[in-house]
């Protein structure tokens, strides 16, 4: 029962960093920065909860607030540069931030230990769970209440105003300026709003790992976060939900037994599933579907 | 009479049966799941301690299995899970064996999945307040140093580097008093050759050698012709490489490439591989590196050929791995653990006891010593690449 607790933890904290690259493709751009802003929440809740003993939630509202600082930081700079330089421009900023922790050492004698992150060593037991006698389940409890309000919010952003101006940037940009909508505001919005989750996300990683380090923010980390929405879908928050069960649930443990060949069916069973379906798990198609079967039941039994 | 003789031939067929399917019932068999990487650069060393473990598996149920808790005789063998050198992942193994009726893992191969699943343990046993999971982890491989302290439920049976490298340089000094200048070589993003580097450099100014530089590098980089040519530059007697043996071999090769030659070269434990020879033997000849195992005693030199035949090759941490099955074989039996489902926790708490209570264990180059803080001392020596094998050049404690 442990693991499946454990596996649902893991989905959760994925489904965080995917639905932060959510709010930005909303927008059209392509960010290999989110695996950045989740190392700055997870540096900085650590350092907050080990070394300055807060209690977690602020230390990760201290998180998300840096790394949506940072994101509104990056976002700015980044308006210059679109498509495939923005995929270039964020991709740096991404390996800079990992080189910064790389070299980021800042250590305080407790005891007999030092405590800290120390470099390219990493900074080690962040046990603020196990300490506080959080069980595995009441740690997934608290991850997937903070993966539901997340979702409840953009699901209800997705719904204002504000989120139909996300999305017609992200449809079409000169049409959107023409019909006089701050496309600048738009897009460093969805950047910053994408940091505070990264952030959030990346301070319940580093506690339920008990260890972080620069590697574990590199590229594969950036390309996951922007995978769980596109496989998903962008037409609603679900999408990245399935596409996070899809690959942590299914392709990583889901096929552990098959060892070595786990590795090869990985690629090639995202390439299938991206061919079945191309607008992701979840398209617009797929949920008026749905919609038309759940109502069509209603009317039906109404009738 | 017919009816007779049918009836009691009925009868002893009854009886055996009864008693082959009783002995069948008696035939267990105790699974030990170890995990570590089986894929990505370092791949080759959860290959080779699943090799490692299923060869000594083998050998102990030839010599007749395992004696559980409650008398019966059990076959021991053994599973491996890819964790893919993944710390995430690593949790993900730990929580899956966890959750089964396993009563001890063996594993992991990376320093940093080791950080990672020896901090969800509980720190200190006994302890209500600490939620962290009770299962005993023996690492076989994760060489970072002092690992084990993160948890009272983590053991390891890997060498200390610092002991090892200490006695290295200090040897050096003594059989190369004329060499006083040394440059280094570390592949900076990965935690045990990092920390080692850490140690390697510490020992040498200790010993009075004067360090020039350092090279640095990464795990993944296949060029290096900026950090040989600084080396060049620096033009020092020694150097010694903390890295593996993939990008061991890159920095090699460039050195002869660039026609850097110092007098002594010094290479990273787990370099003293199979895999450094595979990869360049003629540029790592002469290269010395302390290691827990060479196949230098008739248990050491059966353990490689038994490896080998599943499919691995032996080496100081495969060695490990091996080195740990027969320690649970005997913790199995003096603890007397049950392996039946109603007492997995209590077999839990009964193997933590066990490993804990152990002074010394046995180890294929010799008696292994064990600290109050749940690490190995083993005996060492060190190595040299010499015409494509490696040979043994020196025997520290003869």
């Amino acid at each position: 029962m442990d693991f499946y607790l454990g596996l649902a933890q893991v989905i959760g904290v994925h489904t965080l960093l995917g639905l932060s690259a959510y709010c930005v493709l909303l927008t059209s751009q392509v960010s290999l920065a989110q695996a950045a802003f989740f190392a700055v929440g997870a540096y900085v809740a650590a350092i907050l909860t080990v070394i300055f003993k807060w209690h977690l939630f602020a230390a990760l509202g201290v998180s998300a607030v840096v790394s949506g600082l940072t994101a509104c930081a990056v976002g700015f700079p980044a308006l210059r540069v679109k498509g495939l330089m923005l995929v270039v421009a964020t991709l740096a900023f991404g390996e800079a931030v990992r080189l910064f922790f790389f070299n980021f050492t800042y250590q305080i004698q407790a005891g007999e230990l030092k405590i800290g992150p120390h470099g390219a060593e990493g900074f080690r037991q962040i046990r603020y769970f196990p300490e506080h006698g959080w069980s595995t389940f009441d740690v997934l409890v608290f991850i997937w209440l903070m993966v539901a309000i997340v979702m409840a919010c953009l699901w209800w952003l997705d719904q204002s105003r504000a989120g139909a101006v996300m999305r017609a940037v992200g449809e079409d940009e000169v049409a959107a300026h023409s019909a006089g909508i701050n496309v600048t505001a738009a897009k460093v919005s969805a950047m910053t709003i994408g940091g505070v989750i990264a952030g959030i996300g990346g301070g319940i990683f580093a506690h339920y790992t008990t260890h972080i380090e620069h590697a574990q923010f590199g590229v594969i980390l950036a390309t996951f976060a922007i995978a769980y929405p596109i496989l998903g879908g962008l037409s609603n928050v679900f999408g990245t939900l399935l596409a996070v069960i899809f690959i942590q649930g299914f392709l990583i443990e889901g096929l552990r037994f098959l060892g070595d060949w786990r590795n090869l069916l990985f690629g090639a069973l995202i390439v299938l599933a991206m061919n079945l379906r191309p607008r992701g798990f979840l398209d617009a198609g797929g949920i008026a579907s749905l919609k038309r079967m759940l109502f069509a039941g209603k009317e039906s039994s109404g009738a | 009479m017919r009816i007779v003789n049918v009836a009691v031939a009925a009868l002893l067929a009854g009886t055996m049966t009864g008693l082959s399917g009783g002995a069948l019932a008696q035939e267990r068999t105790v699974k030990i799941t170890g995990f570590g990487a089986k894929s990505g650069v370092v791949r080759v060393f959860g290959v080779n301690s699943e090799a490692a473990m299923k060869a000594a598996a083998e050998e102990i149920n030839k010599a007749g299995g395992v004696t559980l808790g409650d008398g019966t005789k059990a076959k021991l063998s053994a599973e491996f899970l890819d964790d893919r050198c993944n710390a995430e992942e690593g949790i993900s193994v730990i929580r899956r064996i966890a959750s089964s009726d396993a009563f001890v893992a063996v594993g992991p191969t990376c320093s940093n999945v080791a950080e990672s699943l020896f901090g969800i343990l509980q720190k200190k046993v006994g302890d209500a307040s600490d939620s962290g999971l009770q299962f005993p982890v023996f690492a076989d491989v994760a060489a970072k140093g002092g690992l084990a302290a993160i948890s009272e439920w983590a053991f390891r049976n890997v060498p200390s580097e610092l002991e090892m490298y200490k006695s290295l340089f200090a040897w050096l000094k003594r059989e190369h008093p004329n060499l006083k200048t040394i440059y280094g070589g570390v592949e900076k993003d990965f935690a045990h050759s990092n920390a080692t580097y850490g140690v390697m450099k510490k020992q040498a100014e200790e010993n009075g050698f004067q360090v020039l530089g350092t090279g640095e590098w990464l795990l993944n980089d296949t060029t290096f012709s900026t950090q040989v040519r600084e080396m060049r530059r620096a033009n020092p007697e020694i150097v010694a490489i903390s890295a593996h043996p993939f990008t061991t071999c890159g920095v090699l090769r460039e050195m002869d490439r660039q026609g850097v030659k110092p007098k002594l070269l010094i290479g990273l434990t787990s370099s003293s591989s199979i895999e450094t020879l595979q990869g360049c033997a003629k540029q790592a000849e002469g290269i010395i590196i302390p290691t827990s195992f060479a196949p230098v005693t008739p248990e050491a030199k059966a353990a490689a050929e038994n490896v080998s035949k599943q499919g691995g090759s032996m080496d100081l941490h495969s060695a490990a791995a091996y080195e740990i099955m027969f320690i649970l074989k005997d913790v199995i039996e003096s603890q007397k653990i049950m392996a039946k489902p109603d007492t997995v926790q209590a077999d839990r708490n009964k193997m933590r006891q066990g490993l804990a209570a152990l002074k010394e264990t046995k180890g294929l180059l010799g008696t292994v010593g064990r600290t109050n803080d749940r690490e190995a001392i083993k005996p060492y020596l060190y190595v040299h690449a010499k015409e494509g094998s490696w040979q043994v050049l020196h025997k520290p404690s003869s």
